[in-house]
């Protein structure tokens, strides 16, 4: 009886108060994932069997065309294609890409045209610059999703949208397979489901519209063993521990008394912000990976299939004319099966071997496997040929 | 994608999550409790109670400042769920086993639900309601393709309304708004208390593929990343005004196992309300093809062009001037852009259905109306069949074994070919004909009929004479209008003869037709004489000019599909008033000559009294794709 004098009491104190006004503004929800959807791309590529989705999604980031995404997979062709919001389908290329980012940098291009050529058309984008100089969302923060989850969109169908809070604000501590994830810095957590199949390269936007950042993968956490929902945020950045070579005040390098070069241990600090800024004016050197501190191995010219599977089997597509493997008479559709007596399971296998153990000058002896007879063939390693002079990317071999 | 029915595995499942529950839950519970328990205590009790929660620690100390909008937001939320909240069904088994959700969408009780829902239960299944109660069920109307079906709640005492929802429209709905959807996730509430969740809208007319042999594809659907879960299929989706916009039915699924991953899809409102006609009216619906193979241009071209690759020249679309190569524009008054946005459009309507079609050859562009045809690719499959190998079909579903369902349930179902239950057809058409009384009993005059007036033909006029006369053999029927033609229905079945006149496609026969419906009724059509759903009609303008939309002729109708002999008749009446616009006879549907497939086509206006009755004394006759005559009737003569 008692309470219910209270509830009265809290019913009486209700009306007095003014009734609700029926709310005016639409809410922005709509119009801001309708705007955000005119800077995005449905990005196509490389991919689609076992597991592995050939579709991903793009923002882009000037009006010329430059679009960001995770370094995935699907980028490991030179078919990429892109969806604009209208429906237009237009070829893409990488440019360059940051493993400790996680993140890749491409260019649409108009057919017909070259890739430095401008669009037919300039294109709405996010002003990536403006949007890594705002300070990051906080924990609690409403976000929007924007990305073509599931593959459920194409031509000009829009993205999906997702809506939900700032879960945490922390350090990445994720892993991909069985491998190390290599991006260790910040993320955004949240709590909507945002990272399935597709939704990498997504958007991740305030409520006004703005960029906090990039969806990632599709990545397990390992200490929960549950998914993770994280995007890498605009202002990321990654601290890489690399060896250099000590060189003195006028860029000599300096050797020590036996006449070997000398090597520090250094930190270097890459943001996303810089990756865009000098990618887009394609000054942008990407940090070479840990695996590669030592050397590079000697140089061999095989182009193998995409490598998209931590164990695609190291089948050649094609070789780089004049290169040792031409010399030597590899062909497109051999299997290398053995280097040096050692099998050869997978591409990165390959490639593993040839970084630690060779170096120009190498000769290493090749059992491929061609038609159903395995054949054994000599290559003697070079030194590599000094890059191209451009940032582009290698130029896909000719057929 | 998977469907959202309860498996019985995934019930299991949901045990563990209601172990882990935090700790705070229990905690803020055993307060309660307390608090609970001091509340006989009195006023001292309660004031005790009160000063205890202030000493706590953790008590919060002043109330959120929360933004008045936030909190408007919410109490207005809080309105609509409880608004619906009564009308939320949950879909069971005989004897209670949850096996998804539903919504009533009227006050006698016919609620929505997805097809795969009531496949296990069978024609006979029970519904829990928000007040705790179980009801009977009986199944309705199927649309297996769009994965829906409509069931009926019979109620406890007879005559007494059921609360229901109101049906939104669909097409207003945009990526960003905000949804409600309900329902029995997991079979969680042994009471049937719906449970609600609320999220957004992820995006609107998306295309989802039919899920094994051309069943449950999810055309022009609403994706939503509102919580859906086993046992949210059938399920109500709700704007945040409380108007239904959707049924939920399934979600994208890979490796996360099969409970909400943000991605989930409802069948829009707009597509149902095509079929709510034949779901009432017990019909196991058929969606629809255009007989044409539809794909873009050049898969590489920057924009696609959707073009007709090829086309069955039994197609109705054929013989309405649809050609290979023909781009297409426009479909039922939208844009076609992508291969989706296509079968987003035609996944929408029920076979046989008319709707326009823009279509671009060179350089000029024209409007042609096509009739649908039935999923064609269904009809070859079965074909093929060998016969002694029938193919596994989801319907009809025998009883499951459980308790008997009460009588009146029971009752309710009339099992028939092609209908999921023929006894609402029977409803449906009592209540048709019903409305249609308002034209006059005609069920007396079975003299002779004379009917005079004029013709017009687009090349001469003159005048009219239509006599329908009672013999021993039948009837006969004499037409004069430039010539003199006569045809006796029952004796002559030579088709030239049928289709006379000349040109019309069987004026006569459609006269013949005409008068048996109005005369004998359901007595008249020993073959089928079947509600057929809603459908569109098309009334061309009287003028004989060519209209300049499609769409602006459209009204809505509800179709009656008789037959007697081989002649097939389809009758469409205003959903408004239950006025017959017009019929379209077939003579010979599955003739060999392609051409005499078309029906003959007429169009009434001017309806006046004569003699108590209503008739109409404007007649617009049509055949293929132009206009035989227009026939002015000056006056009727109905012998008893």
């Amino acid at each position: 009886m008692w309470t219910r004098t209270i509830l009265m009491g809290i019913l009486a104190l209700g009306a007095i108060l003014p009734t609700p006004v029926p709310l005016a503004a639409a809410d922005p929800l709509v119009d801001v994932a309708k705007e955000a959807n005119k800077k995005m791309v449905k990005l196509f590529g490389a991919g689609g069997f076992s597991r592995l989705n050939n579709y991903a999604t793009g923002i882009i980031v000037s009006p010329q065309g430059h679009v960001i995404t995770v370094a995935s997979q699907i980028l490991d062709t030179p078919d990429l294609v892109v969806h604009l919001y209208d429906g237009t389908r237009l070829p893409a290329q990488v440019l360059v890409t940051e493993r400790e980012l996680d993140i890749a940098l491409l260019k649409i291009r108009s057919p017909g045209k070259k890739l430095e050529d401008p669009l037919d058309e300039s294109l709405e984008y996010f002003d990536f610059l403006a949007a890594a100089k705002r300070p990051p969302a906080e924990v609690g923060d409403w976000v929007i999703a924007l990305s073509n989850t599931f593959e459920i969109a194409l031509r000009d169908e829009p993205l999906s949208v997702q809506r939900g809070v700032i879960a945490a604000y922390t350090k990445m501590a994720g892993r991909r397979g069985v491998f190390e994830f290599p991006y260790t810095g910040d993320v955004y957590i949240v709590d909507a489901i945002t990272n399935n199949p597709g939704a990498a390269g997504g958007a991740l936007l305030n409520r006004k519209g703005e960029l906090l950042g990039i969806i990632g993968r599709e990545l397990k956490n390992t200490l929960s063993e549950t998914w993770m929902n994280y995007a890498i945020p605009v202002t990321g950045k990654a601290e890489v521990v690399q060896r250099v070579l000590l060189k003195d005040k006028d860029g000599n390098v300096i050797k020590d008394k036996d006449g070997k070069e000398v090597y520090e241990e250094k930190t270097v600090t890459v943001t996303m912000a810089e990756f865009v800024e000098l990618g887009m004016q394609g000054k942008y050197k990407p940090i070479e990976g840990k695996n590669t501190i030592g050397g590079i191995g000697g140089y061999h010219g095989i182009l193998f299939v995409p490598n998209i599977l931590d164990r695609t089997p190291a089948y050649i597509e094609d070789v780089v004319p004049g290169s040792p493997a031409d010399k030597a008479g590899l062909r497109s559709d051999d299997l290398v099966s053995f280097i040096d007596g050692e099998p050869v399971i997978s591409i990165n296998a390959f490639n593993d071997y040839i970084k630690k153990r060779t170096r120009a000058g190498t000769v290493v002896r090749l059992e491929v496997r061609r038609g159903e007879v395995l054949e054994t063939i000599e290559l003697t390693l070079e030194a590599h040929p000094a890059p191209p002079n451009s940032s582009g990317p290698p130029t896909p071999p000719k057929q | 994608m998977i469907r959202l029915s309860i498996p019985k595995t995934v019930m299991v499942e949901a045990k563990p999550n209601l172990r882990n529950a935090p700790q705070d839950s229990t905690m803020i519970r055993s307060v309660l409790r307390l608090l609970r328990s001091w509340a006989w205590l009195g006023p001292v009790g309660a004031t005790l109670a009160l000063v205890v929660a202030v000493a706590l620690p953790w008590a919060p100390a002043a109330p959120l400042d929360v933004d008045r909008v936030v909190l408007e937001e919410q109490s207005q939320r809080i309105e609509t769920i409880k608004k619906v909240h009564p009308a939320i069904v949950a879909v069971c088994m005989q004897g209670g086993q949850g096996v998804g959700s539903g919504v009533l969408i009227d006050p006698e009780g016919y609620a929505l639900t997805n097809f795969h829902v009531v496949q296990p239960t069978g024609p006979l299944m029970q519904a829990g309601l928000a007040d705790g109660v179980l009801y009977d069920a009986v199944v309705c109307g199927i649309d297996k393709v769009g994965d829906v079906a409509l069931i009926k709640l019979l109620p406890k005492e007879k005559g007494k309304p059921f609360p229901y929802v109101k049906l939104g429209d669909s097409d207003k709905v945009r990526a960003g708004d905000w949804s409600l959807a309900m329902g029995n996730p997991f079979s969680l509430a042994m009471d049937f208390t719906p449970t609600v969740t609320f999220g957004i809208v992820s995006g609107v007319n998306r295309y989802q593929p039919p899920e094994g042999k051309g069943l449950l594809e999810y055309t022009d659907c609403i994706q939503i990343e509102t919580s859906i879960n086993p046992g949210n299929s059938g399920g109500p989706l709700f704007n945040m005004d409380g108007a239904l916009i959707g049924i939920n039915g399934r979600g994208s699924f890979e490796k996360r196992g099969r409970v909400n991953s943000g991605v989930g899809y409802a069948i829009s409102i707009n597509q149902i309300k095509n079929f709510l006609g034949h779901l009432y009216g017990g019909i196991d619906s058929d969606h629809a093809t255009l007989g044409a193979a539809i794909g873009t241009a050049n898969e590489d071209a920057p924009l696609a062009q959707m073009i007709v690759k090829q086309i069955l020249d039994e197609s109705d679309a054929y013989r309405r001037g649809l050609r290979e190569g023909d781009q297409l524009l426009e479909f039922a008054g939208r844009r076609v852009n992508s291969t989706n946005e296509y079968k987003n459009i035609l996944g929408i309507y029920p076979k046989e259905w008319r709707l326009p079609l823009t279509i671009r050859r060179g350089t000029t562009t024209r409007e042609i109306l096509v009739r649908l045809m039935g999923n064609q690719a269904q009809v070859i499959e079965k074909k093929d069949q060998p016969p002694e190998q029938p193919q596994p079909r989801p319907q009809p579903v025998p009883l499951p074994k459980g308790p008997r369902p009460s009588g009146e349930a029971a009752k309710m179902y009339e099992a028939r070919k092609g209908f999921s239950n023929w006894y609402f057809n029977v409803v449906e058409q009592k209540k048709l004909l019903e409305k249609f009384k308002n034209h006059g009993d005609f069920s007396e005059l079975c003299g002779t009929w004379t009917i005079e007036g004029q013709y017009e033909q687009p090349d001469r006029r003159g005048p009219m004479k239509i006599v329908l006369s009672e013999g021993a053999e039948g009837t006969k029927i004499t037409m004069k209008l430039n010539i003199e033609t006569s045809l006796e229905p029952l004796r002559q079945s030579d088709l030239r003869l049928q289709q006379e006149p000349i040109g019309s496609g069987g004026l006569m026969m459609a006269m013949y037709h005409y008068r048996r419906f109005l005369t004998l009724g359901a007595k008249g059509f020993e073959g089928l004489f079947a509600y057929g759903g809603y459908a569109p009609f098309y009334p061309f303008p009287i003028d004989g000019s060519e209209p300049k939309s499609l769409a602006a002729l459209r009204v809505d109708c509800d179709l009656m599909i008789t037959k007697h002999g081989s002649v097939e008749c389809r009758w469409y009446f205003a959903r408004t008033d239950g006025t017959l616009l017009g019929f379209e006879t077939y003579v010979a549907k599955d003739a060999d000559n392609l051409d005499d497939r078309d029906p003959c086509e007429v169009y009434f206006h001017d309806y006046k009294e004569v003699g108590g009755r209503k008739l109409p004394h404007t007649m617009n006759v049509r055949f293929g794709n132009k206009r035989y005559a227009l026939l002015t009737v000056t006056s009727y003569n109905l012998e008893k």
